[in-house]
Order: C-alpha cells, then sequence, then structure tokens
C-alpha cells in the first residue's frame, strides 16, 4: 500500500489490486482522521438520542438480532485524486486509489431507527465515533439527510466482505452510505443523534464542502456559496497498464480499469488510443449493481509502432461523464478527470 | 527574504522545530505535501488553531517551502513493508 500517513494510517491501493470487483479486505483503502480508538466489541454500545421517542444503547449482539442485509458497494475517499490538482492543494496527496468495492453486511439504520421512533419533524441522522480529536482539533461528526438514512440499502455495518469489519476499517460497526463518499461512512460508531439540522461541528460545517460556483485554479468561494457534499462524481480509471509502459508490436495490450457512479449506474465506459480524438466502447462487467463500481476492459490491437496515449471515460444512468480537466476547488474534492496513460509500443 | 531562506542554520533551526508536530500526527504526512509558501504559511496558522505549539515559525515556514515547496519533485510513494 502506499503510504500517505503512518500515523494515524492513511493508505492507498496501488492500481494492481483494482483487477477483482471485490477489493481485499488486506488491500483495501485506509482512512483516518484521528487516532485509531481501541473498542471492545463485546461492551461496545451505540447510544441513540435526540428527536426520539425511545432513547437506546444497542449492544453488537443487539444489533446482530436485526434483519441482516449484505449491500455491495464502493467506498471512495472525497480527496481522492486530490495530488492531481493544480496549483497544489493541502491535504492526502491522493493519486487514484483511495477507493474500494466491498461487500458489507448488517443491519439497516431504518430499523434501528424504528426500535427508536423517530418523532415528526426530524430531517438528519447525526453520526459521532468512538475516535476523539487530539489537541484542540475538532471531533469526525458527520450527518445525512433522514431521507438517506431511511434507504434500504443504509447498513450499520459488522461484516466486511465475509468477515467480522476490520478495527482499522471501523470495527466493529461502522455506518455504510452506498452511493456517497467516505466523509460519511462514520467508522467506530458510538452515538446517534436524530435532529431536525445537520450538525454543527467543523466536519458538516467548514469540512467537505463544494463550491456552488466554479471558482478556477486558485479561486476562492464565500462560505454562503460552499455546499455539503452529496453522492459522487462519475469516474473511472485503468487498474492496468499505469504510467508509462513499453509493449512490442503484435501482441494486444489489454487494458482494464474500474468505473462507478455514485448512487447512478455506470452505462457506458469508452476508451480512446488517440489522446481522447476519438473513442470506442470498452466492455463492461457484468455486475450491474447501483453504489458498485463495474470493472471494464479493452483490447488494444495498435497495427503500427509509436508512442499512444491512452484514455477511459464513464457514463453514467443520469447521463453524467467525465471531464477533460477536474474541476479546481480549495479542497482538491472530486477530482474525476478524464485519465491519461502512455503506451510505447515498439515494433 | 532570499538570504533567510537560504541560510542552512535557518532550515536546521526549521527542521528542529518539526518535531513538535509529531505529538498529534506522524511526519509522512507533511513530507508528501508540495505546497507554495502562503499555503505552507496558511496550514500553520490551521495547525496552532488545531493546538500545535510553535516556538520558531519563520524558520520552520522556511524550512517546509525549501524542502517540500510546490517547485519540488513527487517522491515515488512509500510502500508498507508487508508486501501490499
Amino acid at each position: 500500500m502506499f503510504i500517505h500517513s503512518d500515523f494515524p494510517e492513511d493508505l492507498e491501493s496501488p492500481p494492481e489490486y483494482f483487477t477483482t470487483w471485490l477489493t481485499p479486505v488486506d488491500s483495501f483503502f485506509v482512512r483516518q482522521h484521528l487516532p485509531r480508538p481501541k473498542v471492545q466489541p463485546t461492551t461496545h454500545s451505540i447510544s441513540i438520542g435526540g428527536m426520539v421517542t425511545n432513547k437506546l444503547a444497542l449492544s453488537i449482539a443487539d444489533l446482530k438480532k436485526l434483519p441482516q442485509y449484505t449491500v455491495p458497494a464502493t467506498l471512495e475517499c472525497a480527496g481522492n485524486g486530490r495530488g492531481n490538482f493544480r496549483p497544489r492543494i493541502p491535504g492526502l496527496q491522493w493519486t487514484k486509489g483511495a477507493i474500494g468495492n466491498a461487500e458489507w453486511r448488517g443491519p439497516r439504520v431504518k430499523d434501528v431507527l424504528a426500535k427508536a421512533a423517530v418523532t415528526y419533524g426530524a430531517t438528519y441522522v447525526d453520526f459521532d465515533g468512538a475516535d476523539i480529536g487530539v489537541g484542540k482539533t475538532p471531533d469526525f461528526i458527520r450527518s445525512i439527510p433522514l431521507r438517506k438514512a431511511m434507504h434500504e440499502a443504509t447498513l450499520l455495518a459488522l461484516d466486511m466482505n465475509g468477515q467480522p469489519l476490520p478495527e482499522l476499517h471501523g470495527g466493529p460497526v461502522r455506518l455504510i452510505v452506498p452511493g456517497w463518499d467516505g466523509a460519511s461512512w462514520v467508522k467506530w460508531v458510538s452515538t446517534i443523534q436524530v435532529s431536525a439540522q445537520p450538525h454543527e461541528g467543523f466536519y458538516m460545517k467548514t469540512a467537505y464542502k463544494y463550491p456552488k460556483y466554479a471558482v478556477g485554479p486558485g479561486g476562492a468561494a464565500k462560505p454562503e456559496d460552499m455546499e455539503v457534499i452529496e453522492g459522487m462524481a462519475v469516474k473511472s480509471f485503468f487498474a492496468k497498464p499505469s504510467g508509462e509502459t513499453k509493449h512490442k508490436l503484435g501482441t494486444p495490450v489489454s487494458l482494464a480499469g474500474v468505473a462507478w457512479g455514485g448512487e447512478n449506474r455506470i452505462t457506458r465506459v469508452e476508451v480512446s488510443v488517440d489522446a481522447g480524438a476519438t473513442w470506442q466502447n470498452a466492455a463492461v462487467s457484468k455486475q450491474d449493481f447501483p453504489f458498485a463500481w463495474r470493472l471494464w476492459n479493452f483490447d488494444f490491437k495498435p497495427t503500427r509502432p509509436g508512442y499512444y496515449t491512452l484514455c477511459c471515460r464513464a457514463t453514467d444512468s443520469a447521463g453524467r461523464t467525465q471531464p477533460i480537466e477536474a474541476q479546481w476547488n480549495p479542497s482538491g474534492y472530486l477530482y474525476n478527470a478524464i485519465e491519461r496513460i502512455a503506451v510505447l509500443v515498439e515494433a | 527574504m532570499a538570504a533567510l531562506a537560504a541560510d542552512p542554520a535557518v532550515l536546521e533551526k526549521g527542521r528542529a522545530e518539526e518535531k513538535r508536530c509529531v505529538g498529534c500526527h506522524g511526519i509522512r504526512i507533511i513530507h508528501t505535501q508540495r505546497l507554495n509558501r502562503a499555503t505552507w504559511d496558511r496550514e500553520l496558522t490551521k495547525m496552532v488553531g488545531w493546538g500545535a505549539v510553535i516556538k520558531e515559525r519563520d524558520a520552520l515556514l522556511e524550512y517546509l517551502v525549501a524542502n517540500y515547496g510546490d517547485d519540488k519533485p513527487v517522491p515515488a510513494p512509500a510502500r508498507s513493508g508487508d508486501g501490499r
């Protein structure tokens, strides 16, 4: 894994791990804002309060008694690709591997909220994890709209790819918000508060916001023109080859990668072998779920030697597609520009 | 300012100052940045707001710009040693 931070760990998956539909747990990227808390699964309790009739404390055993659901969903850090923006933006300098796809299993948040009986007028649910700020850094608390919390795919995951959720990935319990960026997927969930407005803390008021109107490279936006990020950008990239590689004329160059569109399905992945002048459809994998990426592949069969610039581009069911240049924004979120790699074909 | 930037004694003072940062997080998250001077300056302000105690701020800024400015090449990614 590429190490962006050693304490707490922030680890990026190298491109070669993106050739399988499910990302193995031990190759899955890791993002931690704050030092990892020590959580005892046997004694851990989630307290549920705020605008509810029944204030509750649920153990992991209590969560396991609720109906369990498995949802395949792609998890991407909102800052994935930040390292590509110019001018450069402070923060984790992810290239493209702050993403993975897994099968998450656990009870639905809506079933947990049903036990608490949400009262009339509630519109948001706040999630707080067991991690705490260091020094004067703010605690990581995030809110999602009630309508998203009530979605049948929004889970409190206890398992990841068929095994108990590891501590590194938020175990024993993390929030899964399919089709939305990782900022909402709160790890080590310890408190759930139902409310009528988003949480007032740093991680809702300041962080994870995107300019309503494009500001241009190095530009600034007024606070009132910043919006909370919901959903995900449409995006694709190459798993292989990567960077610049050499190939012999006569053998096909096998291209492969992943494509995703947040809450939208991927309807098309295209490849260009002439730096974007012309495009052809790539083959897309049979797995066609909302919220989970699709694998794509394409055999490039050059008939002449030379230096070729290859691109891939995804289109989703809402008609969104990728731009040539990603929209610069002060925090470096949602980078989704068309990726370019190069192959040198030699006779 | 240019004379201050080039002074090895200042850079050494800045490098020593950097040790204060690892009370909250590892050193690598600093060394993977490549930022211009104004952005490094804003980052120091943000860190102080979050509890960092900085005594030699000018020297620290010079050290960061000299080593991790946005004109410096991007490092080859450090790889975890467990074969992943």
